[in-house]
């Protein structure tokens, strides 16, 4: 396990809040009420997860069969309009494309979000406070005005239509620098009084200790811009366009809402471009799932 | 430390704002030199190609026949013409096409030839970022022939308000009606109805057994136009008035759209009509649960797709009203950029030319749906047998002549919201006459502010 | 040795946290947000003055405040209307939201395993993209093949229009978008309660007290940092939400679902009233901003 303060801090609140570590079993309360907030429990996520079940029946049955009434919840196994789907629409490249402007996305964000973090977190500078009210007043901006003015700019800068696009104006999270800086600022303050007496200069002290010091943070915010990345809609919409051929840079998104609007009415290729293009990120957030508790735990901390 | 605070905010908020005049004055420097939209000096061989020219065409048709048919199109061309590339943007529906035009033209990247609705084109038209065919390279000499060429209707169609010619046709579509063979056997019904009295009392005779006649897209501010409210214009005028005064003034409480209105509303109450979204008549059809699928003829190819063979297809044109079957005509028509230079506009009109002229009308037309333009695609050869598998081309395309469009100014598409909205308050219980009445005053603020 | 806010510090090494350039550090980030964000939102003012023409911007008229006066003139949908639909989002999703997300998590805290397991599966539809389930909603949604209306058929209750009814459309997408925001706001409850000092209900419940009383007088007024946070979080997101009323909803029928955001999307980019739209936009922001100030006045101080 880890030495890492930040990381046994959170690893406690996890365990507190029911996510044992591996193997571990809790004590129990009353067992009944035990067992009828179980199974209300179960219900509930059940009911929770139909939709997507939902849409895999219609999905992987019979073309026929989706607009019976009542519905038919267990299928006939038909993976045709699977594979009539996936042929119809460039998705190998739509993946790809979002796999690519995620991770630039993550990259660009984890940089700036450290460097923000760190000079808001633990330097003293005049101007700081005005500079972060400033970043806080970012969130306030709805984003379907600033389409316009954003595209005159990115059409000057010759970005329009590029992975560039798409990825620098996202690099830099107002979460992620807040988190970062409350890393920075509730951890043991004399690792860094001690390198800067050691005669580390800033930059290495940030990255030497600094960084190590908020890797929590820093798995965070990857997934949280990751997935941020992955749903955005609105500004690749605008700022892309669909390639004659292939995929062009549009993100899968965007690729899915083209295939809903010219294959509206085909509602079980439908249900499988949505289940394919969501699949990957069922699968992502099983295998990460402390990681996203985590960011959603974390969050309640660092906007103040 | 708060006046260094405030000084700290002031100087970013400087900073930003002339990086933010920067880039608004490039912005606006850069399109305002489209004021001054380069005329096509006239000269012994205007309209010739010298060099190597590549020009872009934004466009929706991104999937099934539409997209094959197209790239064969441009394909063709590009080998009859071969200094002339043509690079196609598509889109995946008119929305996003308005979208992409207006923010193009906004940064001073419009393509050279885009497709436009008639509102959208008296907009650039008067924003002055698109120009008059006439003006076009090579157009003053050849330009009235092929205008002759094109039904009545389509040709007053391509002209604004101001009685020149803007746009240049290239798909249009009549509305007509998808009949489900069986069904309307089952019901009793002999022949497909010639009246809209006789088409409600059929729709109510055959919604029983989980059958809703009809189910219609009253439309809304995403989906844009829509065959509901189309069909709505299409009874007004039936009964007597259109819905829009030739100068664009709405008529909504006019007591013939008024009784249009109420129609649907009596034929929603009879259990006979039923609303929905993203072509809901076409899923109904094809699920055996709708009589009757109201669609422009391009959606031909995607009726029998729903349809899948289940079941005969009966499609005729529109029954008639008191004064007459009035059609609307719909398709939007194809615009050319004041941003293009000389060589990309004189490329544009051979494109223009070769799109509308017979021979690339016809193979569109079998392929997709659309009417033909002009009446000289239907001798073409490869129309034959298309015409033949489909008799109702022959027997309603005379209704190009004399079909209704929305006129051609900015806020109709505003106004078409409004009816839309009147639409969706009336089936839902609202009065006809309120609804109307509020739609009539929307459109009309719409209309004050030009 | 010095004294500061963090214990002591060697007096010999001038305090390396006091730096002028201190400020560059933040650059990178700062330039992003200014250039894309901040820029743009000074544009936008500049440009709700005017009676815009986005495609050809010399043949703008000024018109002072006349585009803010307009919002109160009754166009279709009107400014009013849209921004009594968003307040009515906003309200049904604070107050749904918060109180069925805490009951979900006094309901779901402690126990491994099946509980585990219903924790994700509450958190999954979060996680999943908008627009996808968007698709997925409207379809259950749809009057005659959906699952909701089969549902409801099996219950006996009347079956709904759902998003194509002008009463019900808003409380169908209320639904989706609880489905969409549960997850996220119970884990965020999950957090508060564990960080609760568990001493004080131990004692309550040695002296007696019920579970309804435990919960009212001891954990109640522990978790209200938190359950601000949820308020506040579920106001701007809800305020700002567009992609569902896009989706889903296309903002009908009959204006039911035009929210503020939907309508700054229906007047700029469908109807090109740019400076009409900048101006709701610039309302938004302010109403925004508003609430946040008022938070920030409001909420215990704990930091």
């Amino acid at each position: 396990m880890t030495a890492d303060p930040a990381e046994i801090g959170l690893n406690r609140l996890l365990r507190r809040a029911g996510w044992p570590e591996r193997g571990r079993r809790l004590p129990r309360r009353k067992k009944s009420l035990l067992y009828l907030r179980r199974i209300v429990a179960v219900l509930l996520g059940l009911g929770f997860i139909f939709p997507f079940y939902w849409t895999f029946v219609i999905s992987v049955d019979r073309p026929g069969q989706f607009d019976s009434f009542p519905p038919v919840l267990i299928p006939q196994w038909d993976w045709s309009s699977w594979a009539r789907a996936w042929s119809e629409w460039p998705w190998l490249g739509l993946f790809a494309n979002t796999a690519l402007i995620a991770s630039g996305t993550v990259i660009l964000c984890l940089i700036t979000s450290t460097l923000a973090g760190f000079a808001f977190g633990v330097l003293r500078f005049p101007g700081r406070k005005a500079l972060m009210a400033l970043v806080l007043s970012v969130l306030m901006m709805p984003q379907t005005v600033l389409i316009i003015p954003d595209y005159v700019l990115a059409s000057d800068i010759h970005w329009v239509d590029t992975y560039w696009i798409q990825i620098v104006p996202w690099g830099a999270s107002v979460f992620g620098i807040f988190l970062i800086r409350q890393f920075f600022a509730t951890m043991p303050q004399e690792i860094l009084d001690a390198a800067a007496v050691d005669g580390a200069g800033r930059l290495k002290m940030l990255w030497r200790i600094g960084v190590p010091a908020v890797r929590p943070a820093l798995v965070i915010i990857a997934i949280n811009v990751f997935m941020a990345s992955w749903n955005s809609f609105l500004w690749p919409e605008v700022m892309t366009r669909s390639a004659a051929s292939g995929a062009g840079v549009q993100p899968v998104e965007v690729g899915l809402s083209g295939f809903a609007s010219a294959n509206g009415t085909d509602i079980p290729g439908l249900a499988a471009a949505t289940a394919f293009t969501t699949l990957p990120l069922i699968i992502v957030f099983l295998l990460l799932q402390r990681q996203f508790i985590r960011g959603a735990l974390s969050a309640a901390g660092s906007i103040r | 430390m708060r006046s260094r605070q405030l000084a700290a905010t002031a100087a970013a908020a400087a900073v930003t704002l002339l990086t933010v005049s920067a880039c608004a004055g490039g912005g606006s420097s850069s399109s305002s030199t489209t004021t001054t939209a380069p005329a096509a000096s006239p000269s012994a061989n205007a309209g010739a190609i010298t060099g190597p020219v590549t020009i872009s065409f934004d466009e929706v048709y991104d999937s099934g026949t539409l997209k094959t048919a197209m790239q064969s199109a441009v394909k063709n061309f590009e080998a009859a013409n071969p200094k002339i590339t043509v690079s196609l943007t598509t889109y995946a529906d008119y929305g996003a096409l308005l979208t992409a035009e207006t923010a193009a033209v906004a940064a001073g990247k419009a393509p050279t030839i885009g497709q436009a609705y008639e509102s959208w084109a008296q907009k650039f038209a008067t924003s002055k970022v698109i120009v008059p065919i006439a003006s076009l390279p090579g157009a003053s000499s050849t330009m009235s022939t092929a205008l002759s060429s094109f039904y009545t209707g389509v040709q007053s169609d391509l002209k604004l308000p101001d009685g020149q010619v803007w746009m240049w046709p290239f798909d249009k579509s009549l509305q007509v009606l998808f009949y489900n063979a069986t069904l309307l056997k089952a019901a009793g019904i002999t022949s497909p109805p010639t009246t809209w009295t006789q088409f409600g009392t059929d729709l109510k005779s055959a919604s029983k057994n989980g059958v809703v006649g009809i189910t219609i897209d009253p439309g809304n501010a995403t989906e844009g136009a829509t065959s509901g409210e189309e069909w709505l214009e299409e009874l007004a005028a039936a009964n007597g008035t259109q819905v829009y005064t030739s100068n664009g003034t709405p008529q909504f409480t006019n007591p013939a759209v008024e009784s249009a209105l109420q129609y649907l509303v009596n034929l929603k109450k009879e259990g006979a009509l039923a609303t929905g979204t993203n072509y809901p008549g076409e899923t109904a059809l094809g699920a055996k649960k709708g009589l009757v699928d109201l669609s422009s003829s391009a959606g031909y190819y995607y009726e029998q797709q729903s349809v899948g063979g289940k079941f005969p297809l009966t499609t005729t044109l529109l029954p008639a009203g008191g004064s007459g079957a009035p059609d609307e005509m719909a398709g939007a028509n194809l615009v050319v950029f004041a941003a293009a230079s000389s060589q990309q506009q004189a490329a544009a009109w051979k494109f223009l030319q070769y799109l509308s002229g017979p021979v690339e009308q016809a193979a569109w037309s079998a392929a997709t749906g659309y009417y033909p333009v002009t009446s000289q695609a239907l001798t073409e050869p490869s129309m034959a047998t298309y015409l033949k598998q489909n008799p109702w081309v022959s027997s309603t395309i005379a209704g190009l002549n004399s079909a209704i469009v929305d006129p051609p100014y900015a806020w109709v598409t505003q106004c078409g919201i409004d009816l839309s909205t009147a639409m969706s308050a009336a089936l839902s219980g609202t009065s006809v006459s309120s609804a109307l009445n509020s739609a009539q005053s929307a459109c009309s603020s719409a209309q004050s502010n030009g | 040795m010095k004294r500061g806010r963090r214990g002591l510090r060697p007096a010999g090494n001038r305090d390396f946290r006091r730096t002028k350039k201190g400020w560059l550090y933040s650059a990178p980030a700062i330039l992003i947000f200014s250039a894309f964000i901040i820029g743009p939102t000074i544009y936008t003012f500049y440009v709700s003055l005017w009676n815009w023409n986005v495609l050809n911007p010399s043949l703008s008229v000024f018109r002072g405040l006349g585009n803010y006066k307009e919002l109160f003139k009754a166009t279709d949908p009107s400014f009013v209307q849209s921004l009594e639909n968003s307040l009515y989002f906003t309200g049904a999703m604070i107050v749904a939201g918060t109180a069925i997300s805490l009951c979900l998590a006094l309901l779901l805290q402690r126990g491994g395993g099946l509980m585990g397991a219903s924790r994700l599966a509450i958190y999954l539809p979060n996680a999943t993209p908008l627009i996808a389930t968007s698709i997925i909603w409207s379809w259950i949604y749809n009057p005659q093949f959906g699952v909701a209306n089969w549902v409801l058929h099996s219950l006996h209750l009347p079956t709904s229009p759902w998003v194509e009814g002008q009463a019900t459309a808003m409380p169908a997408v209320i639904m989706f978008s609880l489905w969409h925001e549960l997850g996220f706001l119970t884990i965020i409850f999950l957090g508060g309660l564990t960080v609760i000092n568990d001493e004080y209900g131990e004692a309550a419940r040695v002296d007696g007290a019920g579970p309804w009383q435990e919960f009212w007088r001891i954990t109640w007024p522990q978790l209200r940092p938190v359950t601000y946070f949820v308020i506040i979080i579920t106001t701007i997101t809800s305020l700002q939400s567009f992609t569902q009323f896009y989706q889903l909803s296309g903002g009908g029928p009959n204006n039911a679902t035009t929210t503020l955001s939907y309508l700054i999307f229906e007047e700029s980019q469908v109807l090109q009233n740019t400076g009409y739209a900048a101006a709701v936009a610039i309302v938004l922001f302010l109403i925004t901003v508003f609430i946040t100030l008022v938070r920030r006045r409001t909420t215990p101080a704990i930091r």
